[in-house]
């Protein structure tokens, strides 16, 4: 596939032939153009498919149409509006070079890629009372002056002024003529075939030749399993009343592919696993890892938290909030998107999670966002491949991404992370997450249930059904005509899916919806047949499909992910009403199907039953997995450097460093207040520029009750052991959110694994040992989840970030997000990171020991060091419950875990929020290094790192009762806060004293990220 | 007391309709969501109402440019609805994307007849989206009743394009009666907004526009340094120029509210 057209290449495909009737558009602004630099403006197209437009550029000044699009495309102060029908666009090339340009280029969205601007105007004209068969595209014009070169223009530019896996990009030197310009982006589909026998009467090798051609991606077991349930008797028997053959056919394949792949059974976590310790010397088995590390250990807890209505079932975990309100957490992965086309990647899948939400009971109001991105810097270090993307437009499309889903979504980003390590040069990893609240009760019915019926009406509603997603990645490297759709990859629509969101909220209310869920992976496939299940049967009449555009084969409209579509069961009582709704909302709802309780999912064409796939079978007929896991302890040498001197430079490297700087300039540019529920935002303090630990939100107005929002991963310890790095990023999400005042009783966490893929094979070798890794970070999540008494309430997996084209292979650090959320009893309680008033007493809580080992201040020095740090989980639990009493007490008035950067780092943090200044007696903690190496060395008080310590500070009269509070635990009076504007680390034993100067702290500080 | 009443609309892409309803009700009115389509297909129900909302949000997703195509949808339905509101001397308020519905409607800064447009919400002069609490001062020559009883004031902005632009050649009365009319201003500039101005009135001061969120800011822990309050801080008070006091004070953003209900009472 050509992705971008030259010129000469183009004007032998597409020739604008006399008599076509394409207008295009530009809009200028009317002082002119300078020609002193490179030039973009808004340049649209607009075709009829059948008639000839009765406009003409000539004559468009005085027509409706013309009125009506000045109207709609010009600010009039500023700007006119330029057009021409495409063969004469010659016209304005003499223009452009006549004001000084030497080359123009053209940018439009490839075939059938949504273009949102254009659905805009389009829906602008008709609301001027135009015709609806005007069809527009939107695109960009640049004009380039001579010192540019053709070539240049067209590679320095790639990912930067266009996309070509989404965009077309073509030049025009303006000294030369061209027969044709670049046309209306039409999509082209040859007419599909009608659903096709395969037979699956082969051998083995073959079955798995039919997996690989037709991208089923299912081995070989899983083919046989669909061999055998089609020789079954009672099948056959079934088969043929309905007129269908004894072999599947293409379609009914496709179905169980999408419904047995990895993303939406968890093969991996759900299989048999020989887990063989080579240190301990021991073999045990595992039955599920969901089973046995995540799903045991919240039952186990659910003993003592009634507030949990609805675990591992739904499409997010529901919790009680009060008595009339639940609220529910989902947290989703968008990495292989993200790889290929970042903006689109992380757009959908924000707008992604939200629909999880909406689609979560009867339907979710969506209250906030989180996102977590995990990026390799930007660095001339990093591996270069035509395939992967520069890491600059990586960052830049994800965080413009997230912006456009959350902020036209109306849906606050309240809280987030980004954490750069090179191993996700292999993938970027691009994590979602939206919190939603739902009545506990809709017209009598439990809200935070599905009460689908049998004879409900299946509604799909939102969006219409193109190519979107259909195979993913694999698809798009096969040979395209130069019309197809672009199927690998989808931009979101957040306009249309805010209209769905709006929709959706007041169905629900009016008790019309009985049944909801989101069209994601597998679309309709999944989501019909999941929700199939609540009545044992459905049936999905194609001929009510509503799609983009006419072609697609009838197996496409089943399993194509396009974007912004809910399923909703009604009942056919409700079902007038509800297509009223959703006119007056704007929103297509069509009736494809019903649901019932004939065991089967079933597909008609006509009247013809083209698909018929027994429930059970589809749902539990998956064979079981058996995989092998092997652990050894990674052999790393200890290669420990002496103290650096120059404290204060360590210290300022280390506050600029990416993992550690200030995020501000992402944090701005989204909307972290909409819906009006902030309470503890990402930066609070009187300069708005402290760091808060997570965030606060209150959910309902009328109640001021808080939820904590926080998160914790850990990812650098991933090369020494899965196990603690799991326990480090619970206490992590924990530890934040009792920071800002959230009671460790209330809990609930969200599990994320994204790991490389943990499957041997000759070549991946070394898949049994990412296996282990898997399996040790299972068991130290559910060492933590039990110690905390923090029940896993939903999570994903993400099993396949890798990067490999047979000669080069990457892979990502094993990473586990964990995402938390609880409770505050009142607004009043939340407390903020940075330091309050002079004379307060700074105090370090801890439980558990600090280490270098993947420490930034270790790797900033190129030092490994194999000694992990440790957390006492028992003592860390009870210090958390704690300190939260003593928040209730109103006596801590800062509160701020150490991270990354260590104490020193922490501290900083808290003097840049305030501004004012802290005197720290290093003295007073030299009890921290336990280790004989690290004994008297400052640089490991100042820079380690580890689980369990936060530093307080609470006013200097509450000295006595507050040290009596703590004398069971390790509470340490390190420093006071001062007005000084400096921040000092003294220790009179060694006759030290390091200054640093708040000015110099902030500016190492904001160190800008590489972000546009 | 009978309270105000007041139409919020949602749909199309707005959304801050939630938060407007819920604060205009703690100041005092009785509000309604409606949705746009249902207002364009009774515009007789704006007549029933003494205030209108126009929230924040990116109404058409912001596409082609802020608020144009929902002043569109108005305009074709309800121009004369609403122009016999804004006669009858009944308020609107359009809030950051309302704001810029009501420039694209041709409202602001004039709802004379015939008026010409004379000014754009453009692109903030970095091109970026910005979320963050501003300092804003209101005008000391033009008291608008909107803002009765209040100087400086703290509000978030959350806006894209806020940057206030007038035409090159504009004349000397334009800018004179643009000027007259801004009664809100960024203490310092923020987007490149001309003469840093952050909210306009018509003529008669009835129809309202402002980039700031007054909904977001009307409890104080919605403020960024709400938590500083807690606690004396004698070092801050100065450097804050407000008293962050929960006790005391209405937060700015419901005053505003407060006193756009006192003036339809």
């Amino acid at each position: 596939m050509t992705f971008f057209t030259s010129s000469k290449e183009f004007e032998t495909v597409n020739t604008n032939e006399p008599g076509n009737n394409t207008l295009c558009l530009a809009v200028m602004p009317k002082h002119g153009l300078k020609n002193t630099h490179t030039i973009s403006l808004p340049i649209y197209w607009l075709k009829t498919d059948d008639k000839t437009l009765e406009e003409t550029a000539d004559n468009i000044e005085r027509t409706e149409l013309g009125l009506a699009l000045k109207e709609i495309l010009l600010d009039t102060l500023q700007e006119e509006l330029w057009c021409t029908e495409i063969n004469c666009l010659h016209k304005w090339t003499k223009a452009f070079k006549e004001m000084g340009f030497a080359y123009m280029a053209l940018r439009q969205y490839l075939p059938g890629v949504t273009d949102n601007l254009a659905h805009t105007v389009k829906e602008a004209l008709v609301l001027k009372g135009l015709p609806e068969f005007v069809q527009v595209a939107s695109g960009t014009l640049f004009l380039f002056n001579s010192q540019n070169s053709e070539e240049d223009i067209k590679e320095k530019n790639k990912y930067i002024f266009f996309h070509p896996i989404t965009d077309k990009f073509v030049t025009y030197d303006l000294t030369k003529t061209y027969k044709g310009y670049l046309d209306f982006p039409s999509v082209y589909l040859p007419s599909p075939k009608a659903p096709q026998i395969v037979s699956l009467n082969v051998s083995d090798k073959e079955l798995e030749d039919i997996s690989k051609t037709r991208l089923l991606a299912l081995n070989l077991e899983e083919m046989k399993a669909i061999k055998n349930y089609f020789q079954n008797a009672q099948v056959k028997a079934a088969r043929e009343l309905h007129k269908l053959p004894n072999e599947p056919l293409d379609i009914e394949l496709e179905i169980i592919a999408q419904t047995w792949s990895e993303h939406c059974k968890h093969k991996i976590f759900n299989c048999d696993i020989v887990y063989k310790d080579l240190e301990k010397g021991h073999t045990s088995e595992i039955n599920s890892l969901y089973k046995t590390y995540i799903k045991s250990p919240t039952y186990k807890l659910m003993e003592n938290r009634t507030d949990l209505l609805s675990v591992f079932e739904d499409n997010a975990g529901i919790v009680r909030w009060n008595n009339e309100w639940a609220f529910c957490f989902k947290v989703e992965t968008h990495n292989s998107p993200s790889a290929l086309e970042p903006y689109g990647g992380a757009l959908t899948g924000i707008l992604g999670v939200n629909r999880d939400i909406l689609g979560t009971g009867l339907g979710a109001k969506p209250i906030f966002n989180t996102d977590i991105f995990c990026f390799a810097y930007p660095s001339q270090n990093l591996p270069v491949h035509p395939k992967l993307l520069p890491a600059k437009t990586i960052l830049d499309g994800v965080r413009k991404g997230v912006q456009d889903g959350g902020n036209k979504s109306g849906i606050a980003t309240v809280n987030g992370a980004i954490y750069f390590h090179p191993g996700y040069r292999a993938k970027p990893l691009v994590f979602c997450g939206t919190g939603g609240i739902l009545p506990i009760t809709v017209h009598r019915k439990q809200g935070f249930a599905k009460h689908t019926q049998i004879s409900d009406i299946i509604i799909m509603a939102g969006g219409r059904v193109g190519k979107d997603g259909i195979h993913g990645a694999t698809f798009s490297s096969e040979a395209l005509h130069e019309g197809s759709p672009n199927s690998a990859v989808q931009i979101g629509d957040p306009f249309t899916q805010k209209r769905l969101l709006d929709f959706v909220i007041e169905a629900r209310d009016r008790g019309l919806i009985s049944g909801i869920t989101d069209n994601g992976a597998g679309g309709l496939s999944s989501s019909v047949g999941e929700m199939a299940q609540l009545t044992n049967g459905a049936t999905i009449e194609l001929d009510n499909v509503p799609t983009k555009y006419p072609g697609l084969a009838d197996y496409e409209i089943v399993i194509s992910e396009s974007q912004e579509r809910m399923t909703i069961s009604t009942s056919a009582h409700n079902y007038h009403e509800l297509k009223r709704l959703a006119e007056r909302y704007n929103i297509e709802a069509t009736a494809i199907g019903t649901f019932h309780s004939r065991g089967y999912f079933e597909i008609t064409r006509n009247n013809k039953t083209i698909a018929l796939l027994d429930l059970e079978f589809l749902h539990k007929g998956t064979p079981k997995l058996r995989l092998e896991a092997e652990w050894k302890k990674p052999n790393i040498n200890d290669s420990l450097g002496p103290q650096n001197n120059d404290l204060d430079k360590q210290l300022l490297s280390l506050l600029a460093h990416h993992n550690i700087c200030s995020r501000e300039t992402i944090i701005r540019q989204y909307d972290h207040e909409v819906q009006g529920l902030s309470v503890i935002k990402p930066l609070m303090g009187p300069k708005q520029q402290a760091p808060c630990d997570a965030a606060v939100i209150q959910p309902l107005y009328e109640e001021d009750t808080c939820l904590a929002i926080s998160n914790g991963l850990a990812p650098q310890l991933s090369e020494y052991d899965t196990y603690t790095m799991s326990i480090i990023a619970v206490d992590e999400a924990i530890r934040n959110a009792v920071c800002v005042g959230c009671d460790p009783k209330t809990i609930t966490l969200l599990d994320n694994f994204c790991w490389p893929d943990p499957v041997y094979t000759p070549s991946n070798s070394d898949g049994k040992y990412k296996l282990a890794q898997l399996v040790r970070s299972c068991q130290g999540l559910e060492e933590a989840v039990l110690a905390f008494r923090t029940p896993l309430i939903s999570g994903k997996d993400s099993m396949k970030n890798d990067f490999a084209d047979g000669n080069l292979r990457l892979s990502i650090p094993p990473t586990l997000l964990i995402s938390a959320t609880g409770k505050i009893p009142h607004a009043q309680s939340a407390i903020s990171m940075e330091f309050k008033s002079r004379e307060d007493l700074i105090y370090l809580l801890k439980a558990g020991d600090l280490s270098f080992t993947g420490s930034q201040y270790a790797s900033m020095n190129n030092w490994q060091i194999n000694h992990l740090p440790s957390l006492d989980l028992k003592l860390a639990a009870k210090l958390y419950a704690k300190l939260h009493e003593a928040i209730l007490l109103q006596w801590v008035k800062s509160a701020h875990d150490v991270s990354d950067g260590g104490i020193a780092c922490a501290i900083a943090e808290c003097v840049i929020g305030s501004e004012l200044g802290a005197d720290i007696n290093l003295d007073s903690m030299k009890n921290l290094p336990i280790e004989r190496a690290y004994v008297s060395r400052h640089d490991f008080i100042l820079f380690a790192e580890g689980p369990g310590h936060i530093i307080v500070t609470i006013a200097r009269e509450l000295q006595l009762e507050w040290e009596d509070f703590w004398r069971e635990y390790s509470c340490t009076l390190i420093g006071t806060v001062n007005h000084s504007g400096i921040l000092s680390f003294t220790s009179a034993e060694t006759k030290t004293s390091t200054k640093i100067k708040i000015s110099e702290l902030f500016k190492a500080w904001q160190t800008p990220l590489p972000f546009d | 007391m009978i309270k105000p009443k007041a139409l919020v609309l949602y749909g199309d892409g707005i959304n801050c309709d939630n938060e407007t309803m819920w604060a205009l009700l703690q100041a005092g009115f009785a509000p309604t969501r409606l949705h746009v389509s249902e207002l364009l297909e009774t515009p007789k129900k704006l007549l029933t109402v003494q205030l209108l909302a126009l929230p924040g949000g990116f109404s058409f997703g912001d596409e082609i440019a802020s608020g144009k195509v929902l002043a569109v949808k108005l305009k074709e339905k309800l121009q004369t609805a609403l122009m016999e509101f804004i006669e009858k001397d009944y308020l609107v308020i359009g809030i950051c994307n309302g704001f810029q519905v009501l420039v694209q409607l041709g409202l602001l800064p004039s709802t004379e007849p015939n008026a010409k447009k004379s000014v754009s919400l453009c692109q903030n002069e970095n091109n970026k989206f910005v979320n963050k609490w501003v300092e804003l001062e209101t005008s000391s020559s033009n008291k608008s009743p909107f803002f009765e009883g209040l100087t400086t004031i703290h509000l978030p902005i959350r806006h894209g394009e806020g940057r206030l632009t007038i035409p090159k050649n504009a004349d000397l009365s334009t800018i004179k009666t643009i000027k007259k009319q801004s009664v809100l201003r960024y203490s310092s500039d923020i987007n490149g907004s001309f003469d840093r101005i952050a909210a306009l009135t018509n003529e008669k001061g009835n129809v309202l526009g402002l980039m700031p969120h007054p909904e977001a800011f009307i409890r104080w822990t919605q403020h960024p340094a709400w938590t500083l309050s807690k606690y004396p801080n004698p070092s801050y008070e100065s450097d804050l120029k407000i008293t962050v006091s929960p006790s005391f004070a209405v937060p700015h953003g419901l005053s505003i509210l407060m006193n756009a209900a006192k003036i339809v009472r």
